[in-house]
């Protein structure tokens, strides 16, 4: 075998190894990570620091009373809730959806509204009128009246 | 067909076809109507002859219900709905009466003319709400209420004392809305509540549209007053015995 043989097939193995791994690779790994390991989230993040818990609180039977389903709500709750509250306030059409219902299922803000709006440093101003507890267990704490109601 | 036919026949058409599609949509059913606020127009009488000078029942309701803020600080204090004592001579004898006031929820409301973000606004049914999610806290409509009914919030409310209704946080105004929240569900508000419960019954809100209401009922067959009629507010908060 010829030395310029050789380096001819070398040529042409790098020719087409290159364009395969610099642009088919990551485009490959991209998809791979957007279509099987997106759900991972959905079946409980470990937190960065080793915690067990799972990245959000969800409720006991999920997807079983809410009012959109789950990929609607995780991007796009907050245009259900403008509209709901523009409904209510301007018009006075009280739906079924409110925060108190949201409220029977993900009875824990703290748990699961706060986890990923503190990710992504966005801070809702819903909940310092709307009543929503942090948490069940700080019901009592939360809204203990510092002075009777009909004073 | 002859021109002079052709001509009527053509004209008929051309004239019937937009006529009969308004007739069309005239006598399509109004959804929009008659959900929500719907075409109602609410107002309230308070009868002033049965409204006891030492009951504090619609005050305490209110704030319940509502979560205003009570701070016991007169500069910061929150009054939906208070009472005022005036006091009036006829000749040498004095008479006081204690008046509750609150929002009169006008049908021209000067608060809601001057409203730099429309935060305040008069619903379909007449009610004159503020969106607090809108309120910049300009503190306008305080200045333009004739009647001193609107507050302002220097501090937040502290707690909830219905946890089914929101409470304000600091900086923005606000005054009665009739519980709206309450009769859009068809529940009256929680004052005429308490005052139906106390057996006094001085309150009373209802549709000023309907003929056949209590509400209509009351203003016909009583001498009533609204407070400065002479400004063109068109308040909708009648008093009888004031």
């Amino acid at each position: 075998m010829s030395e310029e043989g050789t380096i001819g097939r070398l040529r042409t193995f790098v020719l087409v190894a290159l364009p395969v791994v610099v642009i088919l690779a990551p485009l490959g790994y991209s998809l791979y990570d957007h279509v099987f390991a997106r759900p991972s989230l959905e079946d409980g993040d470990a937190l960065e620091d080793g915690d067990a818990a799972p990245f959000l609180e969800f409720p006991a039977e999920r997807d079983a009373g809410c009012v959109r389903d789950t990929e609607y709500m995780r991007f796009h709750h907050w245009e259900l809730l403008r509209e709901v509250r523009d409904q209510a306030m301007r018009h006075g059409v009280r739906g079924e959806i409110s925060l108190d219902r949201c409220r029977t299922c993900h009875q824990s803000r703290e748990r699961f509204c706060n986890r990923c709006h503190e990710a992504v440093s966005l801070e809702p101003d819903c909940f310092g009128c709307h009543y929503y507890p942090a948490s069940p267990t700080a019901l009592t704490s939360d809204t203990a009246p510092a002075h009777g109601p009909g004073r | 067909m002859d021109r002079r036919a052709f001509l009527k026949t053509g004209g008929l058409f051309l004239v019937g076809t937009p006529c009969l599609g308004g007739l069309l949509v005239m006598s399509a059913p109004r959804t929009a109507a008659a959900s929500g606020a719907g075409t109602r127009r609410w107002g309230m009488v308070i009868d002033l002859r049965r409204c006891p000078a030492d009951c504090t029942a619609c005050l305490d309701a209110c704030r319940r219900e509502n979560n205003v803020a009570l701070h016991d600080d007169p500069r910061w204090d929150v009054h939906w709905i208070r009472k005022v004592t005036i006091a009036r001579k006829h000749g040498k004898e004095e008479r006081t009466r204690t008046v509750p006031l609150l929002c009169n929820h006008c049908d021209h409301p000067p608060c809601a003319q001057v409203c730099p973000v429309q935060a305040t606004y008069k619903r379909a049914d007449g009610i004159v709400i503020v969106d607090q999610h809108r309120c910049i806290g300009c503190r306008y409509c305080l200045i333009a209420c004739p009647y001193n009914a609107r507050f302002f919030n220097y501090k937040g409310g502290e707690t909830w004392t219905n946890t089914g209704y929101p409470k304000r946080s600091h900086g923005v105004a606000e005054s009665c809305h009739l519980c709206a929240h309450r009769l859009d569900e068809g529940r009256p508000p929680a004052c005429v509540e308490a005052c139906r419960a106390r057996g006094t019954g001085a309150l009373c809100v209802g549709d000023l549209d309907d003929p056949d209401s209590e509400i209509a009922r009351l203003i016909a067959d009583n001498s009533v007053k609204r407070l400065r009629d002479d400004l063109g507010t068109e308040p909708k908060v009648y008093y009888i015995g004031l």
